[in-house]
Order: C-alpha cells, then structure tokens, then sequence
C-alpha cells in the first residue's frame, strides 16, 4: 500500500461513520447538523488526498500560512502532514508511538509528531513541499528532518522565508516570496498557474472570512451560542486546513455557521445553559483542549472557552483587482493573520493586541494561557501579559502545557489547577 | 594534561578578559570614552559597529548566579541562556554598554531582547531580522535591512560610517578571522600547541576588547604557540559542535578526561566565527549580507544547509585528525535540538563516535559530564575496543 494511502482512508472512515452516526439521531439540533456539515467537508478533503494517492496526482505538502489559495488556482492536491496527523492522532496510538521514538521532548508535540509520523510512513510521499519557516524555530528543522527519511531525500522544497515586521514592505517581501512558490510549483509539478481562477478562489474566500466573523459577533454575545472552542475548531479547520480554497460548500457552511450562531443569540440560546464564565483561551485550540476539558468546564462550572486564537478573525479582505494586490492581500494574510503566525512571528504588539481585543470584544472574565511548550516565543511573552491582564484588571491563569500532547500536562492535573484558579477568584462550581 | 600556552603573558592576559561581562580592556576602553555595542550573536556584523569607532562586543553571562530575576519575564519553556542572560541584565551586570544589536537568532533570543528593551531598558537598541533561507534574494534583502540598521545607528549615535572606514574596518575583521584560523590550527596539531579550552578562551577575548589591539595581540600569540611544546598527553582526539557555547568550564571538564578538543564547529566562540571573509569590492553591505548568509558555515537556523552542515563537521574531524564528536545541546532549544537528533543519524551512517553532552547555560554538571566523557573516552581508544 502506498505511504500515506492507510491513514487517509481511516481518516475517511473516521468521519463517514461520524456523519453516519450524527444522521442517526431522531432530531439532531442545529449544532449537530452544523457538525455533519463539518464531517462533510473532511469527507471531501480526504476523498481528494485518496484519489491523489491512489492515481499518482502531484500532491503538494503545504503550510496554512503560504497562501493555500495557490495550490487550488493551479489545480494541485495539497495537504498538510502536521493537520494530517493532529485530526487522526484521537483515533491511532499515534502519541505513543511518539513517546516510543527519539524526537526532541523539549519541543513542540505538533513537530515530534509530524517528523515521528514522517519516519513511520503514515504520510503520504508529496510530489514537492512548500514549508514555512514560521511560526517557529523547530519549523524549518521539521522540514531538514523529514529530508532525512527514506523516500523522502529528494522531493522538491521550498520554504518560504518570514519578515519580522508588518509593514507594507514587509508583505511586499513574502508576496515576492510568494511569486517564488508559484515559480517553484511550475517547475517541478507541471501544472500552470490560473489567475483567473485565483481570483475567483479569492473573492470565494473573502465570502467565506466574511461569515467567519460574522459567526465570531454572534460568539460575543451572552450567553456564548455555541460550546467551547467550537466555531473556533470549525473555523481552523474548514477555512486552512481541510478546505480546497474557493469551495463553494466551505462558505456555505461558514455561512450557516453565523446563521446558527445568530439565531441562537436572537433566541438567547448559549450552548452552556446557566453561562457563568466566559474564558479567553489564549492560544491555539491545540488537541485536546476542546474535548478534553470544554465540556468539564461547562458542566461543572457553567464556564465556557468563548474563542482562541485559532478563531479570532483579523483578515483584510483580499484585493482581487489584479495579480499584484492578490498576492500582497495573501501575503498580508499568511503572516500576519493566520493564527499562530500572527501572534508568534514578530514581536509582543500583535498578541497584546488580540488579547486585549478579544478580552473586551468577547466579555471575557478570565483568560487562560497555556504556556505551551512549542512556543518558546510566548514564554517571552508572559511579562506583558500579566502586565496587560493587571491593567484590564483581567485574572489570568498561566501554566505550561503541550497543547499537541495531553500526557505533558494531564487532563486532570490541569483540572485540578483550574479548580484552584477559579476558587481564588471566588467562583465555585454549579453543583 | 600539559599546559599548552598557559605560561604565556599574553595568553594569560586574553583568559584574563573572560571571567566577568565587563573586562579590564572594557574598563579601560571605557575612561577614553568608549562606546560599548553588545552584539548577539554572528549575524550581527561587527564591522559595522568597528566602522563606526566603537567596540562590538558580545556579551556573556559569565558568572551568573542563577536567573531567579528572569521569573518574572519568562516561563519553564525558555532555555537557561536567556534566563540568565536576563537576570545578569536586570542585576545591571550590563550596564556598560551603550547599546545592544541584536538579530532574530532563535525564538528565545529576540524575546530576550525585547524584555531587556522594555522591562530594563537600553541606551540603543536594534532588532536585525535575519533571513532564515539563503538565497540571493534573501541575501539583497538582508543588505537592504542592514543599510536602514546603519542609518538607524548613524542617527542615535550622531556618526557617519563611510566607506573607507568600513572597508578599513572589514579588512581588520578579515585579518583577525585570518589569525584565528591560524590559530585554530595550531590546535589540530598531531601534537597541539593550545588546549580546546584555552582557544576558546583567546576566542572570547576577542569579542570583549578593541579588535586592532585584539589582532596585535594575537599575532604575537601566534608566533608564541609555534614555538611552545606541544601537548601529547591527551588520550583521545575530539571535536565540539553546537550552538552559542561559552563556557570555558564545560571544554575544562571535557580535556580534563583526556578528550583533547583539537577542533571544533560552535558559534560566535568557535570555527564558525572565522571561517570565512568578506570581500571589500564594490556594495560592502551587500559583501556583508553575502558573507553571514552564503559563505559561512550554516547554521540549523538558515533553512536548507542541514547537508552541508553535517559534512562540514566531518570534514573538522577529518582536518583535525579526531576520533569522536562531541555534541552540546543546552536543552529547550529547538534549534539544536533537532539538529542533535539529525546529527546523530548522519554520525550512525558515517560511523563517526558521537557523544551527546547536555549542559545548562551556566555549567554545573562537573561530574556528570566526566562521568560521560570518560567513558566516551574509553570508547575511542585501545583500552575501549
């Protein structure tokens, strides 16, 4: 079987079955209709990685923050193996079998994960890599690790090179960078570039941001219409990593995202049902957050995780009136309003300022940071967030975790915390 | 162990300038008025700093007594170099220096500079952003970035840095690079003249004092090696490599088991600090810029060069006629840490003796790394097989 090919079709199992069994429920509420959409769009994106594998199509491993958008106007099967390997991991004994292996422990479980999976052929051989070289310092080791594994030697790369700042100059710099990946893509898969067809996958995917944030102003009312990190997770997901850009079911399904959102709001429905505290979670979702501890949260505290990073909605709309201005508004894009990138590439200003933003935004009572142990950069930043939190007059509860692997900081340790946490505070549980 | 040139003034001088952030040469350049520019690490060019009449210096935590005031600025996720690196900051183990340039080295690094900008203040600070790719397009861009970084010093510190005093400053740097090189080699003698300790130790001196005096210095040293005896005690013939090592302790502990560090591939203290030269023709920015990107060593930080990376070590090893590798890793590095792994993998198919050293920023782990060494030792020689 070819790399790769096995964990794509339990990945297509994993969500068939899912959607069986959601369709299965007499009379599923429009957050479980809103998941099957979500099963769906999976459904989809593994359907495409299986036939490319199966077919030999050129397959493309990407990164969220190189303009995905790309790949899809010069009509290329991309993936990414870190996405790839997080959204199964639940189902296989993919960390154990991490655990077991030499990968670094100090860094981040998103990275041992991702060259652990590589070295064990549960990816599959792209036709070339596009890599990024941020968020982070283990990044572009990722990439020279994966080079390493056999099979893997001389597959095509490029990675593209990240400025420090935000400016005009700056995304003018990754545009051109950008310029480059496509020249790249030309030479090693065959296939043209389309600029017709980006434009219109662009123009799609402004729609699809748009409904993104519209859902977002419906999670700022009280009480939160849907659960922890929910939209959060879907919005992550469905707009950078599973989705083929300019989708036309994607922004419908962003779109019935806010429509539910609204509706719940109008009818002053919150996904928690007494909402008590409403909790900014200050980084990505991670893997396990939202099952792991969202709905104990909620039960036993009537606390709910309002958004993150991952669902926060910073993007400028791309302007589509010629090559040039489409390739600035992506760059603009990749760097400096993905999650993650955004928040770790340059310096404090931009995660100060989402903190704060979201903090009032959101009516957050409480954020949690944590600490995760890939992000050595938001170690560094701890100082000015307890800073910001003092002046906002914002509690704030800091630990350190892995928010890719639950066995660094077990669940129940971690409850045990925020127990404590919420006591000093003086909030105490519903029962 | 012999004492290789521990019994020379000038060498004792130069160790001499190693044991404290601030040294006597620092001290005095300092009553002359002085300015003091720490430099982290090599990619920030020092001849910019040189050009501009003033002392690129790069600075070290030497001495720390523990990062107790980093607590407060950075989680349990930050390597022990910057924690101590803050506390000696904010202690005002620092405070002779008129500035800090510093370049997006690794993650911990840039975070330490904008705590030490924001949380204890700086006279002049700047943040160099350092491609992380390089090729020619990186390299235009880098040369781009240090034209507005010079026009940025020129300003605060109301000087002009021309041409000729640039290209005057260049050729110096590419003299001493030339001398350290030199030097280097004495120690990859089949009898060395200097320990790997001592060479570190002339190495750090010289980024703590002013380079024409430095240079001066380190002719004579040179000539002085050439004529001392050589050292034939070491049982095993060894290699370093790794990231910004400077602590003269931990290559102490390691000689002091009879692993002689005849070479080595380290950072701003080591082979990668002098391995190459800058030309002086034509836009001398964009020299610089080619110069830190294409033709020194790489580093784990510039994406791409994991091949050449691996292969240069070989080829230290097999200069310096060296039994074994030795790797050192100060731990939550990423950088290092998958370069670590990797080198392994590379050490295993090219059957090179490889031993992994972790070391905290401030080395405290004397027996534990004999221990290890030793045993390492054991390995590559007779008494081993």
């Amino acid at each position: 079987m070819k790399p790769g090919l096995e964990r794509f079709q339990a990945y297509r199992n994993v969500f068939a079955s899912g959607i069986d069994q959601l369709s299965q429920i007499p009379d599923p509420d429009d957050l479980a209709l809103l998941q099957i959409d979500f099963f769906k769009l999976a459904l989809k994106h593994a359907d495409r990685m299986i036939d490319a594998i199966e077919n030999d199509k050129p397959i493309v491993s990407e990164w969220y923050g190189n303009a995905c958008e790309i790949y899809a106007a010069m009509g290329l099967t991309h993936f990414c193996p870190v996405d790839l390997i997080i959204a199964t991991q639940p189902f296989f004994d993919t960390l154990d079998r991490m655990h077991e292996g030499n990968t670094p422990a100090d860094s981040c479980g998103l990275i041992q994960l991702a060259v652990d999976g590589v070295r064990r052929g549960i990816v599959p051989v792209p036709t070339v890599i596009c890599g990024m070289l941020e968020p982070c310092d283990a990044q572009s080791l990722m990439h020279e690790a994966w080079e390493t594994v056999p099979g893997w030697e001389n597959i095509p790369s490029i990675a593209l090179d990240p400025p420090y700042g935000s400016t005009d100059e700056d995304f003018q710099y990754f545009a051109d960078e950008l310029k480059r990946e496509i020249a790249f893509l030309e030479e090693h898969t065959g296939a043209k570039m389309d600029y017709g067809e980006l434009k219109r996958i662009c123009d799609e995917m402004n729609r699809l941001y748009a409904a993104w944030d519209d859902c977002n102003h419906a999670l700022m009312q009280k009480p939160c219409p849907m659960h922890s990190l929910q939209a959060a997770e879907f919005g992550w997901s469905a707009a950078l990593h599973i989705n083929w850009p300019g989708d036309t079911e994607a922004t419908a399904f962003f779109e019935k995202m806010a429509e539910v959102a609204a509706n719940r709001v109008e009818k002053g429905i919150g996904a928690v049902p007494d909402e008590r505290i409403r909790i900014l979670w200050a980084d990505l979702n991670g893997s396990w957050a939202q099952g792991a501890i969202g709905p104990w949260l909620e039960e036993t505290y009537g606390a709910v995780i309002v958004n993150s990073f991952a669902g926060r909605t910073p993007y400028t709309p791309v302007d589509t009136s010629c090559v040039d201005s489409m390739l600035f508004g992506l760059a603009r894009r990749g760097i400096n309003e993905v999650p993650m990138i955004r928040q770790a590439r340059g310096d404090v200003g931009l995660f100060l300022d989402d903190v704060r933003a979201m903090s009032n935004d959101y009516q957050i009572d409480c954020v949690f940071f944590p600490g995760h142990k890939g992000h050595k950069d938001q170690g560094g930043n701890i100082g000015y967030l307890r800073e910001l939190c003092r002046d906002m007059e914002m509690p704030l509860f800091s630990f350190t975790s892995d928010i890719f692997d639950p066995f660094y900081l077990p669940v129940d340790q971690l409850q045990h915390k925020i127990a404590e946490f919420f006591a000093a505070q003086g909030w105490k549980p519903l029962k | 162990m012999s004492r290789g040139i521990e019994d020379s003034k000038i060498y004792q001088y130069l160790a001499s300038l190693t044991h404290d952030p601030e040294s006597s040469a620092i001290v005095e350049y300092k009553t002359t008025g002085g300015k003091v520019i720490g430099c982290l690490y090599n990619q920030v060019p020092d001849e910019l700093i040189t050009a501009a009449g003033m002392l690129a210096y790069r600075p070290r935590a030497v001495g720390s007594q523990g990062d107790e005031l980093a607590e407060v600025r950075f989680t349990q996720v930050n390597c022990s170099l910057v924690r101590n690196f803050y506390d000696s900051a904010k202690r005002g183990r620092f405070d002779f220096m008129d500035g800090l340039v510093v370049a997006n080295s690794c993650d911990h690094v840039r975070k330490l500079y904008e705590n030490w900008k924001d949380a204890i203040g700086l006279p002049y600070g700047y943040l160099i952003c350092f491609p992380k790719r390089n090729g020619d397009a990186q390299v235009d861009e880098l040369a781009k970035r240090l034209k507005v970084f010079k026009r940025d010093f020129e300003n605060h510190f109301s000087v002009e840095i021309d041409d000729a005093s640039l290209r005057a400053a260049i050729e110096l740097h590419n003299k001493i690079r030339l001398q350290q090189q030199e030097l280097s080699e004495l120690r990859a003698l089949p009898e060395p003249k200097l320990t790997g300790s001592q060479f570190m130790n002339v190495m750090i001196a010289g980024t703590c004092m002013q380079r024409d005096k430095y240079s001066e210095l380190l002719s004579d040293l040179i000539e002085e090696c050439k004529e001392a005896p050589g050292i034939s005690s070491g049982r095993a013939r060894v290699i370093i490599y790794g990231g910004e090592i400077d602590e003269v302790g931990l290559l102490e502990a390691i000689e002091s088991q009879g692993a002689l560090i005849v070479g080595d591939s380290l950072g701003s203290f080591g082979t990668r600090a002098f391995d190459y030269q800058v030309s002086t023709e034509g836009d001398l920015l964009h020299n610089l810029a080619k110069a830190l990107l294409q033709d020194r060593q790489g580093e784990p930080r510039i994406y791409g060069t994991r091949e050449g990376r691996s292969e240069r070590v070989k080829q230290i090893m097999e200069d310096c006629k060296a039994q074994g590798v030795i790797q050192v890793h100060i731990p939550i590095c990423d950088l290092w840490s998958y370069e670590r792994m990797m080198f392994d993998v590379f050490a295993d198919n090219n059957s090179l003796p490889c031993l992994d050293l972790d070391t905290e920023y401030v080395f405290a782990a004397a027996g534990q790394t004999k221990t290890r060494v030793q045993a390492f030792v054991e390995t590559l020689t007779e008494g081993g097989r």
